[in-house]
């Protein structure tokens, strides 16, 4: 019984701590704009619309992700094989992780936009300097919440992969949760802010993505914000509801009926899941209502 | 994208000489592991033959749109196919390596589990998105009634896009190919384990508790190659989007169970070669 | 993604730098066996530059491939090269001292029968699929076995293996678990080298692309990885050559990134800082 306890207790820390990191992934690939809503990004300086957004063009947030966490946890597995206190590994491995991520977006940013000069986009440095402490800052945070995941599940719940592979996975997962819940919100709501609200970006608005803001022109720290507000604790959601749930499964059913107890339980969950969808989605036709008349079935 | 050079479409036709010098290689392949170790290697590489053609099938369910996804104009996820196809398999791994003393179908079904379940709040939070915070309902721009639920598609479908969101037939797809693929990666790592549990302590000549965390560490690290390996396949199959199972694209999918099964027949007689040579 | 990718004549052609990366990354790593020669392990650098000219090598393949309009996106193909590479490295390391021309040839089948699949049954009909698919393939697997002998100073299976762990300082104990593979930094160096091939390539993306500016980037890349890795080979080898090691990958990055930046300055259209967006006509 006290296993089970202990269990759940470490499971809770970790399901919070995975609501913690995709947030605060979410909001940082959106400010340094990255993933397959850069596609805009980059694409509009060449329709015309010379923009000051960071332009962060290094891979897709899965594995990227999936490299900063997998790097965290093979640094803190090589300090905690130096015998370095647990906290203080996992510190300084997030820490070196966290450099190579700064490195690589100020590399993108320059790289992308030197490419573009014939369309007149300028480099500009103060967005360089700006942009990249704080998604830095934030990267920090996503990269420590999960490698203090995975060193929770190998040290005190016994999952037999070693550190730096169970980084790898759940970076991956991080990085996949986070883009595909905030990439659409991020990608329609904020970059095409001055299309209609309440319908997808037509094909003709292209590259005309919003350039100038509230207060002066737009740069990625006003997207930062605006992420937090909605699209982040979504994404944060979504990954901590996984890990939380796949944890829970597994630490309460194992014990209880071995085996199929957790499998059961999984497919309680998705159904659950689906039926939750399906509302969802019923809602949404019933209160929003069709953009046009109902095509007439012909007549058979 | 302006190519370089002008290539012909890639098309959804079928090479038949190419499907069948595949078959051939697959078999020439089955062939030398019986050779080299027949018993224990066979099953093994046999293991991760089906394990493969499962990641590389379940892929073709999982809707993904690219980047016009992330703009709302055109439904499915808005991310790679490859790395959310990874995503959900290592998810499902994760769980399925954790359930591996417990038998070998639980475990196996346990992972397809986990990729699913990942899958599934993967898909109900990018429903959750669109519709709450973007005020968009869900649409699908390639077929006129959801084949699941019968919901008539095109008067959600916003001006000037190819729909939105995730039709419930995407999200039926998503969660089958997340099933698929944890249960596919999960079945490659078992099996890879089980062999290298029982040749490594005569290879390294040390006890079998030993040599445990490098036989799964080892095991891990294939599984998750040779699962990037399908689902890059994959993804060139479906070049690059696909709106799930109601896909017209979905039909290529008998090219890809071929390139899936002769590719890992190979990575699986190398992983086997390992300890048996 | 709807960029335009056009190619700029000009710049070093493909097969030289083919030939020049090969030659130099098996040089590099049979060089590091001149630890097993001598009984130390301050060879060990040796991977590192091997792991930076595989992927000047490789990057080039990948600008040569994603020219093509293959579909999906850059990061793709650096994953399917490692995925391919580093099971052909684990079983190359079998070897003993033929290890990198054993990864070098099976990660060469691997990729023929990939780029055959990828072009014929998938339908691909890319004319340099098979061919950069195997040399993406060659690339992962000695790129991996780089890395290997970075962290470990070895490119053995055995010594890939077995680490020690000492205990109250003194005592040493064979350790499974304290070792490349068995700790599971196959998968970090798996991850460093695919985003670090396909990064140079990605990052340049555009008609202002430049080949002296991507093989730069690929340098600084390959520095920076190779910075990582010396800090987590202070595990494993002794602590003077991890040092070694590290300062050699400190000064590298160093110099290419400045130089970076430099080249990046000559291509970039105008270099502002706190400016606002220019006025074009008609925006």
């Amino acid at each position: 019984m006290e296993q089970i306890v202990f269990g759940i207790g470490i499971t809770a820390l970790a399901g919070a701590l995975a609501t913690v990191a995709g947030s605060a992934e979410d909001t940082e690939s959106n400010i340094g704009s990255q993933g397959d809503p850069n596609s805009q990004v980059q694409l509009a300086p060449q329709m015309g619309f010379v923009h000051r957004i960071f332009n962060k063009a290094v891979a897709g947030e899965p594995p990227a992700y999936g490299l900063w966490c997998a790097l965290g946890a093979g640094l803190a597995w090589a300090f905690l094989a130096m015998q370095i206190n647990a906290v203080l590994a996992i510190v300084l491995g997030s820490l070196l992780a966290v450099f190579v991520q700064g490195v690589y977006a100020t590399t993108a940013y320059l790289g992308r936009t030197a490419s573009l000069s014939k369309f007149g986009q300028p480099v500009y440095v103060d967005i360089l300097k700006s942009m990249t402490t704080v998604a830095m800052a934030h990267a920090f945070v996503a990269i420590f919440c999960t490698v203090t995941i995975c060193y929770l599940i190998n040290v005190a719940l016994g999952h037999p992969f070693p550190l730096p592979l169970l980084g790898f996975i759940w970076g991956i997962t991080l990085g996949a949760a986070g883009s595909a819940t905030g990439n659409p919100y991020y990608g329609k709501e904020r970059q095409y802010q001055n299309q209609k609200f309440g319908a997808g970006v037509p094909i003709s608005a292209s590259g005309n993505i919003v350039r100038y803001a509230e207060a002066g022109e737009r740069n990625s720290l006003d997207n930062g914000f605006f992420t937090s507000k909605f699209g982040g604790p979504a994404s944060g959601l979504c990954f901590g509801l996984i890990v939380f749930l796949e944890l829970w499964r597994t630490v309460v059913f194992d014990k209880l009926s071995p085996g199929w107890g957790a499998i059961i339980v999984g497919i309680l969950i998705i159904l659950i899941f689906t039926i939750v969808d399906r509302y969802i989605e019923v809602w949404a036709r019933k209160n929003y209502g069709p953009y046009t008349a109902p095509v007439k079935e012909a007549a058979p | 994208m302006t190519a370089v050079a002008a290539k012909p479409a890639a098309g959804s036709a079928m090479n038949p000489t190419a499907m069948v010098i595949g078959v051939v290689m697959l078999i020439i392949l089955l062939g030398i592991a019986y050779v080299v170790s027949p018993g224990l290697g066979l099953m093994a590489l046999i293991g991760v033959v089906i394990g493969g053609v499962l990641i590389g099938f379940g892929v073709h369910f999982v809707p993904v749109g690219g980047a016009p996804a992330a703009m709302g104009q055109a439904p499915g996820i808005a991310t790679g196919v490859a790395m959310l196809a990874a995503g959900a398999g290592l998810a499902g791994l994760f769980g399925g390596a954790w359930a591996a003393d417990q038998g070998f179908v639980i475990a196996v079904i346990t992972g397809g589990v986990g990729g699913g379940m990942m899958m599934a709040i993967t898909c109900m939070m990018v429903n959750f998105v669109y519709v709450f915070g973007m005020g968009i309902p869900a649409a699908s721009g390639k077929v006129a009634k959801d084949p699941i639920t019968g919901d008539t598609q095109p008067e959600f479908k916003s001006q000037g896009t190819e729909g939105h969101g995730l039709p419930f037939v995407s999200f039926v797809g998503g969660v089958t190919g997340g099933i698929l693929g944890g249960a596919g990666g999960t079945l490659i790592y078992l099996e890879l384990l089980s062999l290298y549990q029982a040749t490594l302590p005569t290879v390294l000549n040390a006890s079998a508790t030993q040599v445990l965390p490098i036989a799964v560490a080892t095991a891990g690290i294939f599984a998750i190659g040779m699962f990037l390996v399908n689902a890059v396949l994959t993804a060139y199959n479906i070049t690059g989007t696909i709106e799930g199972p109601h896909d017209p694209k979905f039909k290529r999918w008998p090219r890809a169970i071929v390139a899936s099964a002769v590719a890992s027949a190979l990575c699986g007689l190398v992983a086997i070669l390992i300890v048996t040579i | 993604m709807t960029v335009k990718v056009e190619v700029i004549e000009g710049g070093i052609p493909h097969t030289k730098i083919m030939i020049a990366g090969l030659i130099c990354t098996i040089v590099c790593l049979y060089l590091s066996y001149l630890n097993v020669a001598t009984g130390t392990e301050m060879f060990s650098f040796f991977g590192g530059l091997a792991v930076i000219s595989a992927l000047i090598w490789g990057s080039h393949t990948i600008k040569v491939l994603c020219s093509y309009g293959i579909g999906t996106g850059v990061p793709s193909a650096g994953m399917i090269a490692f995925g391919s590479g580093v099971i052909a490295m684990l079983l190359a390391t079998k070897f003993g001292i033929a290890a990198p021309i054993v990864a070098l040839v099976l990660a060469a089948i691997i990729g023929l029968v990939l780029g055959y699949l990828s072009n014929n049954v998938l339908n691909m009909k890319i004319p340099v699929m098979i061919q950069s698919l195997t040399e993406l393939a060659v690339v992962g697997a000695l790129t991996l076995m780089g890395f290997a002998v970075l962290m470990t100073g070895s490119f053995t299976f055995t010594g890939l293996t077995t680490g020690s762990v000492t205990l109250f300082g003194a005592l040493s104990m064979p350790s499974y678990q304290l070792s490349f593979i068995g700790g599971g930094l196959t998968a970090v160096a798996f991850l460093l080298g695919a985003i670090a091939i396909q990064h140079p390539f990605n990052a340049c993306l555009g008609p202002g692309w430049k080949q002296d500016r991507m093989l730069m980037l690929t340098a600084e890349c390959g520095f920076l990885s190779m910075i990582v890795a010396a800090i987590m080979s202070f595990a494993l080898i002794s602590t003077g050559s991890a040092i070694l090691s590290l300062l050699i990958a400190l000064i590298g990055w160093v110099y290419t990134y400045c130089e970076y930046i430099k080249l990046s300055k000559r291509d970039a259209f105008a270099w502002l800082d706190a400016k606002p967006i220019p006025e074009v006509e008609g925006h």
